[in-house]
Formats: C-alpha cells, sequence, structure tokens
C-alpha cells in the first residue's frame, strides 16, 4: 500500500491561510534566518568542484558518528533539521558497513572516465572478421555471460542503495555510478554479441547461482565483499583476457574500457572491507563464511563449459586458461589480503579447483 | 627534434605530448598515479595527476611508486617501434598484451591496491606511451646501439 501523508494539505486551514498570507505579499522568511554553516569551498586543482573539496567542516563525512540515530529523513547531511522530519525507513545506519574514504573520488573519476557504447566503440571494426567464427561464437558466449553479470550487479547496488541513511550519501552516489558502469557492461557487451551477424550464447545455471549468492547476501558489507572483490576480481581479468586476445580494434577498446570501470569497483571494495575491519575486526568471520560460499559459486561458474570452453578457444588452449584463472585467483587472494581478510587460499574452494586445472593443464 | 629511446629526455618528451594533446587526455579522464618504468637496468618514475604527467625522473628504487613495468630494452624498444610504425601500439604491443601473462613484461607492485592503478588508468597509460608517434625516436638496434649512431 502506497504511504499516505499524515495530513490533507489541500484542505489544512493553516495551511491554506498561509498560502494566501504569502500570496498577499507577508513573507516569513522564517528559512532565511536559519541557515547551515556558512561555506566558501572551492576547487583544488584542475579537477573541478569535487566532493572532496566540499567535504569539509559540518558537510564532510569525519564527524559522521559510528551509527547514525539523528536522522533518518531525507535531509542532506548538513541542512538543518526541522522537528517531524518523516523517517525514510532506512536499515543501513552504521558507517563502518559502508564507508571508504576512495569512494567520493571514485564518484567524480567513475564520471570522468565514462564513455558511451554507441560511438566510442569503433564499430566497423568487426565489419571484416579477424577470427575464425569458432572464436567469434566464444567471444558470444562471454558477452552473454558479461550480459547477466552487468544486469544483476545493478541489482546488488540498486537493492542497497535505497536502504542506506542518506546521511553516507558519497556511498549512495558511488553506487548510482556502479549502476550506471554496470549497466554499460551490459549495454556494451549485448552490442558486441549482436553486432552485424552475431547472436547471444547460452546462459550459464552455476553463474546464475553466484550471482543470486551474491545478490541475496544478508549485509551490505557481505555483498559488497562477494561483488566488489570476488566477483569483480574476475570480470576485470577478464577485461585484460579479452582485449589482450582481440583481434580488432573494438575488441580491444572493450576489453580495456571493462577493465578500468570494473577495477573501479575492485577498489572501493578493498578500501571498505578494510575499512569496515578496522572498526569492527570481529566482522570478519562473517565476511570469511559469505566469501567461502561464494567462492564456491565461482568455482562452479568458472568451471560451467559455458565460461571454460569459450575461454579455452579465445585463449588458444586449456593451458592458457588454467593459467588465466590461477593468475586471476592470485591477484583476487592480494586483494584480500590487502582488505584484511588475511591469506584465503588454504579456506578458498578455488585452491583444489586450480590445482585440479593446474594438474589437467600440466 | 629526435629523441633517443630509452632516455629520460624520450619520457619528457611524452610528458610534453600530454599537454599538447590536452584534449585526449581529458577525454580519458582523470588518472593519477605515481609508476615506474624499468628499461633492462634503468628506471624511469612518471608521475600523473588529473590528466597529464606532472613529472619524469631517473630513480634509482621503486620507493614511492603504485607500480612498475618491467621489460627487457628488447621488448621496451619493440614496443616503440610498434608505436611509431603503427601511429599507436597493435595489439601484440599494448602495456595490456604485453603483461596480461607476465613472462615478458612484469607488472610488480608491493600491494594489490598499486597494481590496481596501472588496470585502473590504463587507456590513459597507453595513450601516453602512443604519444611516441608523435615523436621523432631514434631507436637501438636489436644489439642496443641506437640506430644511425
Amino acid at each position: 500500500m502506497a504511504y499516505i501523508a499524515p495530513k490533507d494539505y489541500a484542505a489544512d486551514p493553516e495551511i491554506v491561510a498561509k498560502i494566501l498570507r504569502t500570496i498577499s505579499g507577508q513573507l516569513e522568511l522564517d528559512w532565511m534566518k536559519r541557515v547551515g554553516e556558512p561555506a566558501a569551498f572551492r576547487p583544488s586543482d584542475s579537477r573541478g568542484l569535487t566532493l572532496d573539496d566540499i567535504n569539509q567542516g559540518g558537510y564532510g563525512p569525519d564527524k559522521l558518528p559510528e551509527v547514525i540515530r539523528h536522522n533518518f529523513s531525507m535531509a542532506p547531511r548538513g541542512a538543518l533539521i526541522p522537528p517531524g522530519l518523516p523517517s525514510l525507513g532506512y536499515r543501513v545506519n552504521r558507517k563502518s558497513d559502508v564507508w571508504a574514504d576512495v569512494a567520493p573520488s571514485l564518484f567524480e573519476e567513475a564520471k570522468s572516465r565514462r564513455w558511451a557504447p554507441a560511438r566510442d566503440v569503433p564499430w566497423s571494426a568487426l565489419d571484416v572478421p579477424s577470427h575464425d567464427a569458432n572464436h567469434e561464437l566464444a567471444l558470444c558466449q562471454l558477452a552473454t555471460s558479461l550480459i547477466s553479470i552487468g544486469l544483476v550487479s545493478c541489482d546488488v547496488a540498486a537493492s542497497w542503495e535505497w536502504r542506506m541513511n542518506q546521511e553516507f550519501h558519497e556511498i549512495k552516489y558511488l553506487l548510482c555510478a556502479q549502476m550506471f558502469d554496470a549497466a554499460r557492461i551490459a549495454e556494451a557487451f549485448r552490442k558486441r554479441a549482436l553486432y552485424g551477424g552475431g547472436s547471444l550464447g547460452v546462459d550459464s545455471r552455476p553463474l546464475g547461482e553466484l550471482l543470486k549468492s551474491i545478490f541475496l547476501s544478508d549485509t551490505y558489507p557481505e555483498a559488497s565483499a562477494a561483488m566488489n572483490l570476488t566477483l569483480f576480481s574476475f570480470v576485470q581479468a577478464l577485461g585484460r583476457h579479452w582485449a589482450a586476445h582481440a583481434s580488432n580494434a573494438a575488441d580491444q577498446y572493450l576489453g580495456t574500457q571493462l577493465t578500468q570501470d570494473a577495477t573501479r569497483f575492485v577498489t572501493y571494495g578493498v578500501d571498505h572491507v578494510r575499512s569496515h575491519l578496522h572498526a569492527r575486526p570481529l566482522q570478519a568471520e562473517a565476511l570469511a563464511d559469505h566469501l567461502d560460499l561464494c567462492e564456491n559459486a565461482l568455482v562452479g561458474a568458472l568451471g560451467a563449459p559455458e565460461m571454460i570452453e569459450p575461454l579455452l578457444l579465445v585463449s588458444g588452449g586449456f593451458a592458457a586458461a588454467a593459467a588465466f584463472y590461477a593468475r586471476t585467483a592470485d591477484e583476487y587472494f592480494r586483494r584480500c589480503a590487502a582488505a584484511g581478510l588475511g591469506d584465503r587460499r588454504d579456506a578458498s574452494a578455488l585452491t583444489p579447483f586450480l590445482r585440479m586445472l593446474e594438474g589437467d593443464a600440466g | 627534434m629526435a629523441v633517443r629511446f630509452p632516455s629520460l629526455e624520450f619520457f619528457q618528451a611524452l610528458q610534453q605530448r600530454t599537454i599538447e594533446d590536452k584534449a585526449r587526455f581529458e577525454k580519458l579522464g582523470y588518472c593519477d598515479t605515481t609508476f615506474g618504468v624499468r628499461i633492462g637496468g634503468n628506471l624511469y618514475a612518471i608521475a600523473f595527476e588529473v590528466y597529464e604527467c606532472t613529472s619524469v625522473r631517473a630513480a634509482s628504487d621503486s620507493h614511492g611508486l603504485d607500480f612498475v613495468l618491467e621489460a627487457p630494452l628488447e621488448l621496451w624498444r619493440e614496443m616503440v617501434a610498434s608505436i611509431v610504425k603503427n601511429k599507436g601500439a597493435d595489439a601484440a604491443h599494448t602495456l595490456n598484451t604485453l603483461s596480461h601473462v607476465g613472462d615478458r613484461m612484469k607488472l610488480v607492485s608491493e600491494d594489490a591496491e598499486g597494481n590496481d592503478k596501472f588496470y585502473r588508468f590504463q587507456a590513459s597509460l597507453q595513450e601516453f606511451f602512443d604519444q611516441a608517434r608523435n615523436l621523432e625516436v631514434t631507436l637501438p638496434t636489436a644489439g642496443g646501439v641506437p640506430a644511425g649512431a
């Protein structure tokens, strides 16, 4: 049922009387006497006026309490808060559950490094076949998986953004940027698959299980670790792999852009998890338990024929695909350690999976 | 004027190109990193802020660098030759392709976040090297002696 405001504003005599006084020229101007903290912020460099430039004094995040109890409304941080503002029912109200110092600059970076698949990708480079038909089918299959990943990543960010307290607006902005970045991944690789005589491939059930494991995370820190650290470590590596094996300028461009965009997810993930565990070290076990489940699902996705077989074709053989997985996992484990999750190699389902591949590749 | 590769003058000329071709770097977006290029035994430190390269210098070690791209002189020579010849690196000679497997060019960093700056700003860094297409570059021969020297 829709929310119903507590007053019938159109019929309220007091409000009608006030409006009539305003119409007659009797202004109260009460709002003008009650303004927030004075500010005189300016751009600090050629970036222009950034969030970090204006995040000072009471407008900045530094003085936010660990748990927000003073504002559950839509009032922006630093505004004067009159009594009686409606609660918007935010459920994520703990700063250490969302915050990362790098988030404001990542949001600015996401906009600065924007690109438009419609015109920026040199699509005509695909007009002349630059690789064989099986290689092309493999790329379309990988593109199909990337579309699914992009769409669900939008959903993950969207599902937490509206639950997050307005006081953490930089993180909410960043989640909006993530939604846009993820939507662009889905858009760009859908266009790649369907350009010219292309087609979409087969969706992968194990990949769906991985994405569902992330989407249904119980807490935001768990969702962030699973999506930004685990999933996007793989997406970023796939971007590099796509570009490194490109045989035309369009794939070169797409792979590079995917790499850059995915790395912003990863960068936030590392800083967020590290901040979270610094403030609440006892949460390490909960995050590790969740990543155990997601890494198990990742093994399913990476081992699925819809993923490993096209990778094998694109990479030029099984050994090259196995080595790609090994390098990707190694970088992922380094990021986990940097985020304060310790050495996950021994606990992770990825390790025996990689050993199995290594044995077969050898 | 011809610049010799590898040399500090070569990187200074690339730095100047980020100012002369400002619009191209602005289109690629913010790029904030200080990284190293190790060519054989020589290390160059290159700093980017916002859109442009703000400094290049010879460095004695990798202290303060987000990451270092390391390769033998011959591979760097091959990459720059590809850039000059093709007006930008061909697919086989991009920084990404050369470093992807790690057996030709190595991406070395002390921490994961330093490593990730290479991936985050890859298009800008590639464009930095691709600007060699606008220079008159004297490349060493396979034996390391500059062509024409």
